[in-house]
């Protein structure tokens, strides 16, 4: 069994699981998160503003023109990590499912855009259906 | 690559982000989480505490840093009182960036 773990833009959570329920496989958790990624939770952040190395952004021409006050603001308090809300989903299926699962999140999620998320796919040992007692593969079935 | 998922205290949450940020790990997902450990919660005078608020914290890293990040976190999140939390490591075989579709971190 394996477990997909993605971390998804907020409105795409409903098209998602519309993919999912398409495909067969609706079962999924949900968890309300907050994350950064490459361009640590700037969200003026766009494809054309990142460094070669893919790791800085240079978002200049968002940045407003400092007055006084936006300069003592930026250097007086402490500097705070940023975080972007997102959805995380948890989906446990079979071996043979997972493939297919991590194409339909892909293709429903992609918008080219920084943000889009992250799909991580582990293995799962075990699973019970805790009604029937039902373990193994057909748990998850 | 490996997951890390770090149980730490809601209030050492920015200062272990920020020292992840400059060790170049920055990627990472929170969220509030409410849990108890060997000490079944904590009694404070008559009142009782059996859950207590924790950040898990949530990276995925390449298997060669994972040890320097499980050290940076148990740095910055240690206090030396019972309460720390927790850091758990699992294995994750394959890892997509949705934008481009591309396997790999």
């Amino acid at each position: 069994m394996k477990e997909i773990t993605a971390i998804i833009r907020r409105d795409k959570l409903q098209p998602t699981k519309a993919a999912l329920a398409e495909i067969g496989l609706p079962s999924v958790s949900i968890q309300s998160v907050e994350g950064r990624g490459k361009q640590r939770g700037d969200v003026a952040c766009t494809l054309q503003d990142m460094d070669l190395d893919g790791q800085t952004c240079n978002a200049t021409h968002v940045k407003i023109k400092p007055t006084p006050s936006t300069y003592a603001l930026e250097h007086t308090l402490p500097k705070v990590a940023l975080y972007v809300p997102k959805r995380l989903l948890t989906i446990i299926v079979s071996d043979g499912d997972a493939p297919l699962v991590v194409k339909t999140i892909i293709d429903v999620n992609k918008t080219g855009q920084y943000g889009d998320g992250k799909v991580f796919v582990s293995t799962i040992e075990d699973a019970k259906t805790i009604r029937t007692g039902v373990t193994g593969t057909e748990a998850v079935a | 690559m490996k997951m890390v998922r770090a149980f730490v205290r809601p209030e050492k949450e920015q200062e272990i982000v920020l020292a992840l940020e400059g060790a170049g790990h920055g990627s990472l997902t929170k969220m509030p989480v409410f849990g108890r450990g060997k000490q079944k919660g904590l009694q404070v005078g008559p009142v009782y505490y059996d859950e207590l608020p924790k950040t898990l914290l949530m990276l995925v890293v390449e298997d060669e840093v994972a040890g320097d990040v499980v050290e940076l976190i148990e740095e910055k999140g240690r206090t030396g009182f019972i309460g720390d939390g927790k850091i758990f490591i699992s294995p994750v075989e394959e890892a997509y960036t949705i934008r481009t579709g591309e396997a790999g971190l």
